[in-house]
């Protein structure tokens, strides 16, 4: 087993099934890092009681497991009955690039705590879906990031009223690499039009209300341009009878 | 009837182009966005049978995208448009394509793919025929 190359041993370990990295992580000590590695690259959790364990197996910041994690998917945890627990996990996660939290309350404290630099410094991808927020934890979620250069908000309901964000925010940030927005309801667009984002990349569902100001905002830079026109979202069209 | 225009917007050219009406129309009040002087690659993607109002005027308000060397419009469907491409926002989107493709860069015109076509079918006589003039239409099956 010590005459393998190492290159040939990682190898491997790129192709085997997900199923197989964990019995590829008990060969042998050199296959141990790479199979942990890949296998928690992407870990999912959709119950609040998976987060909790998360922080009860790896309690300390030093952990190894969690510096693998790169991207992190939360779904369907609409309220979080201990808000902390999300930033305790966020807190341990050193290597996280993309977040994504979908049909997910964001807790209140999240954002200021991002923004004050206590972690998430290293994502730069953010994906909120299928969720209502109000105006300031969306804003202040999204600027949240200092070096966000992914984001993609759909479906996300925006209450119209509510208290600016209390952090400071940026008063120039640099465009996003990609800017994607899609569903009609609530004043999302908005919401992002005042949070002064600019994108070299924008998909636009063409019911969004902002969507002329974030395209007069991005005009300069814009390279591409994806619009979503779809006629059935908002006027059902009329039967052959009903327009005779 | 809503009134869209479709022109430069800083020369405010004729309106062309008579929208459905509709009552609880909330489409958004068009801001001339003047020049996209980066802009290469637009798509632009349908589901329904026609382009919203909503995508017209968006399109519309755009003056000028001189960088423009691909235009892609995708739709899921394009079986369920056979008979009806001949109305308002058809009319509407040919002549904002044709008035792209007439100000666009590109050498040897302003080529249009339309993705997801429907294998063995031509390109129906009448359509998009305002833009066919100065642009080239491609297709992209499914």
């Amino acid at each position: 087993m010590d005459s393998i190359p190492q290159e040939l041993i990682d190898a491997i370990i790129e192709n085997v099934p997900k199923s197989s990295l964990l019995s590829c992580s008990l060969v042998a000590k050199r296959w141990r890092r790479k199979s942990q590695r890949r296998a928690f690259d992407t870990i999912s959790f959709f119950f609040e009681t998976e987060v909790n364990r998360w922080c009860t197996d790896f309690p300390h910041n030093s952990d190894v497991i969690p510096s693998y994690v790169r991207h992190l998917k939360i779904e369907e945890i609409t309220s979080w009955a201990e808000p902390a627990l999300l930033s305790r996990m966020l807190e341990s996660l050193s290597s996280l690039t993309t977040l994504s939290m979908h049909e997910t309350e964001i807790p209140e404290e999240l954002p200021g705590l991002i923004s004050r630099g206590e972690f998430g410094n290293g994502i730069t991808t953010l994906y909120l879906g299928f969720q209502c927020y109000t105006y300031a934890t969306m804003t202040s979620m999204i600027l949240s990031f200092p070096n966000l250069k992914e984001l993609c908000v759909e479906f996300c309901e925006v209450a119209p009223e509510g208290p600016l964000p209390t952090h400071p925010v940026t008063p120039q940030r640099r465009p996003l690499n990609s800017l994607e927005l899609r569903g009609w309801w609530g004043v999302a667009g908005e919401a992002l039009t005042k949070s002064r984002l600019t994108s070299s990349r924008l998909s636009l569902d063409v019911e969004i209300t902002g969507i002329m100001q974030l395209l007069l905002a991005s005009s300069e830079t814009l390279v591409e341009l994806k619009l979503y026109g779809a006629w059935f979202l908002r006027v059902p069209r009329p039967s052959r009878d009903d327009s005779n | 009837m809503v009134r869209g225009f479709c022109g430069s917007p800083d020369r405010a050219e004729t309106i062309v182009t008579d929208l459905p009406d509709n009552s609880e129309d909330e489409t958004p009040s068009t801001i001339p966005l003047r020049s996209l002087p980066a802009l290469t690659t637009l798509v632009i993607s349908l589901c329904g049978s026609h382009p919203s109002p909503c995508l017209i005027k968006v399109l519309c308000s755009i003056g000028s995208a001189p960088a423009l060397t691909s235009i892609v419009i995708d739709h899921s469907s394009w079986e369920s448009i056979e008979d009806i491409f001949f109305e308002d926002p058809w009319v509407g989107l040919d002549k904002w394509l044709s008035r792209i493709a007439r100000h666009a860069e590109v050498t040897g015109g302003l080529p249009l793919t339309l993705r997801g076509w429907p294998e063995g079918r031509s390109i129906w006589e009448g359509f998009l025929s305002e833009f066919r003039e100065s642009g080239e239409i491609k297709v992209e099956h499914k």
